[in-house]
């Protein structure tokens, strides 16, 4: 398999390790009233798709960034390569778009 | 005060091998410091890196290459650079904190890679053989730079010239990186 790094290009998927499904970046707030509960879904509960699937995966072997990628479950595509920095911080502008408005 | 003193040896011993077309040998007259801008501080950065070494902070990938010291200076990670340069001392970050001052955390990894250089016509055959990714000048030019596994082994290469490439991999495992190495020359010549 094949990951292209948006940074360094197409790199062998040996290179990097799975760290998990990407929904990890959106750590709960742990002063919320419910944070309890929001934290047993944060840890234990995890969608399973036959289909695309978004995970973060570290290329440990190469310049050590974290990547979110969008990986088809059943054929294994990758279909979108992003650096998980991005991914926050584009997540992150939304939200104080909404904010602002 | 006790009566003898230590002598650090290099990782390899200053190993330097010929086989036919390819020659390996340990570089041992450079010195390697990580350089990492503190936060918001990139733009005092880059001006005391043109102001000292006359260089740009590179894209990943390329060598940004000064006269100063024949100082390189490479991506390794986002926001972490490596500059290596011409010193055999051991306080490698006082030269370099001497040119940028405060503007970079600098931190000496000299001792931590064991440094080969792979040279000769055979050169490129030899790394075909451990090397995942594609060192064909037209995909790595000379002044390109990576950083992969080689048997299992992290692993940065460097095309430094013509049929000439350096290699930095962790000091501890030196011994086995040069085993996969000459095993890979004397396979190839």
């Amino acid at each position: 398999m094949i990951i292209n790094h948006p940074l360094l290009g197409p790199r062998d998927a040996s290179e990097f390790v799975y760290k998990g499904d990407a929904s990890l970046i959106e750590r709960p707030d742990w002063q919320a009233d419910n944070a309890a509960e929001l934290f047993h879904d944060y840890l234990y509960l995890r969608d399973n798709p036959a289909g695309e699937h978004q995970e973060l995966w570290y290329h440990e072997q190469g310049d050590r960034s974290w990547l979110v990628v969008t990986r088809n479950t059943l054929t294994h595509d990758i279909t979108n390569v992003e650096l998980a920095r991005d991914a926050v911080l584009a997540k992150q502008a939304k939200k104080s778009g909404r904010g602002e408005k | 005060m006790p009566d003898y003193t230590l002598t650090a040896n290099t990782p390899l011993n200053g190993f330097s091998r010929d086989f036919p077309g390819v020659s390996i040998n340990e570089v041992n007259d450079r010195a390697i410091v990580s350089i990492v801008a503190p936060r918001d501080g990139e733009k005092e950065l880059i001006k005391a890196l043109k102001k000292s070494y006359d260089i740009e902070l590179p894209n990943a990938g390329v060598l940004s290459v000064s006269a100063q010291d024949n100082a390189v200076l490479f991506c390794m990670a986002q926001d972490q650079y490596f500059l290596m340069f011409d010193y055999t001392g051991n306080t490698a970050t006082t030269v370099v904190h001497s040119y940028l001052n405060d503007t970079a955390y600098l931190t000496d990894q000299s001792d931590s890679y064991v440094m080969i250089r792979v040279s000769g016509a055979n050169s490129r055959c030899l790394l075909e053989r451990i090397c995942p990714l594609d060192i064909h000048p037209t995909a790595f030019p000379v002044r390109a730079v990576a950083r992969t596994i080689m048997e299992h082994l992290g692993t940065t290469i460097i095309h430094e010239g013509d049929d000439n490439f350096l290699l930095l991999s962790a000091r501890s495992s030196a011994y086995s990186f040069l085993e996969a190495i000459e095993t890979s020359a004397k396979n190839t010549s």
